[in-house]
């Protein structure tokens, strides 16, 4: 039995790692360029902070989400960090009553979609919710 | 310093103009009419600090915020 297939198996192994972490290195960079890589994330992230207020950031550093006041009905919002299904609407005793659904329509970083969702509440709530989706909330704490 | 920040892609990107500056407020307003055309919606804040949805060009806003047009998810 022939020892050249082991012995080659270092330099195949080799080349094909090297292959492999060249077509990893630039899907990562067409990744970045389209502007989802980490420093989307973070400027978003930097214009989220701010804008939020300092009752809001505190919430949000603490917990992961922050609440919005309706500006139309006083109703109050909560909404969680991500891109989308990510607005409860609470009752008066703070527990999810709605979930709203509203993103801008471009593909945005998380900070943008919710700073976007927190203007729309604050500032032109009426026309949110009619753009918006409504579901049923999950109960447990996300 | 006025500063008009449009979110996108990348985060956002920031246009710094000085509002003292006649040609460089025109184009400032020709922004925000190409992205308010576009489809985008202006907020800025008000003295208190909470977002307010401006429809016309404000030369007297220090900042302009414009994030795109919502849809439901």
């Amino acid at each position: 039995m022939s020892s050249e297939p082991l012995q080659a198996a270092p330099g195949r192994l080799r080349a094909l790692l090297s292959g492999g972490l060249r077509a990893t290195r630039a899907a990562w960079d067409w990744f970045r360029e389209l502007g989802h890589g980490n420093d989307s994330e973070a400027r978003s992230q930097t214009l989220l902070r701010e804008w939020l207020t300092p009752e809001q950031l505190a919430q949000y550093d603490a917990y992961h989400y922050f609440d919005v006041t309706g500006g139309d009905s006083g109703n109050r919002y909560r909404i969680y960090y991500g891109t989308g299904t990510n607005i409860h609407e609470l009752d008066e005793a703070g527990r999810p009553k709605t979930g709203w659904c509203f993103v801008p329509r471009d593909c945005l970083a998380a900070g943008d979609v919710m700073l976007a969702q927190k203007i729309a509440l604050e500032a032109n709530e009426r026309v949110a919710l009619a753009i918006a989706r409504s579901f049923a909330p999950r109960w447990t704490a996300r | 310093m006025a500063t008009q920040i449009v979110m996108d892609h990348t985060g956002d990107t920031r246009h710094t103009f000085d509002p003292a500056d006649a040609k460089a407020l025109l184009k400032a307003e020709q922004r925000f009419k190409e992205l308010t055309g576009a489809g985008f919606t202006a907020a800025a804040r008000t003295s208190a600090g909470d977002p307010n949805v401006i429809r016309t060009f404000d030369p007297k806003a220090e900042e302009t915020l414009f994030y795109p047009r919502l849809v439901g998810g």
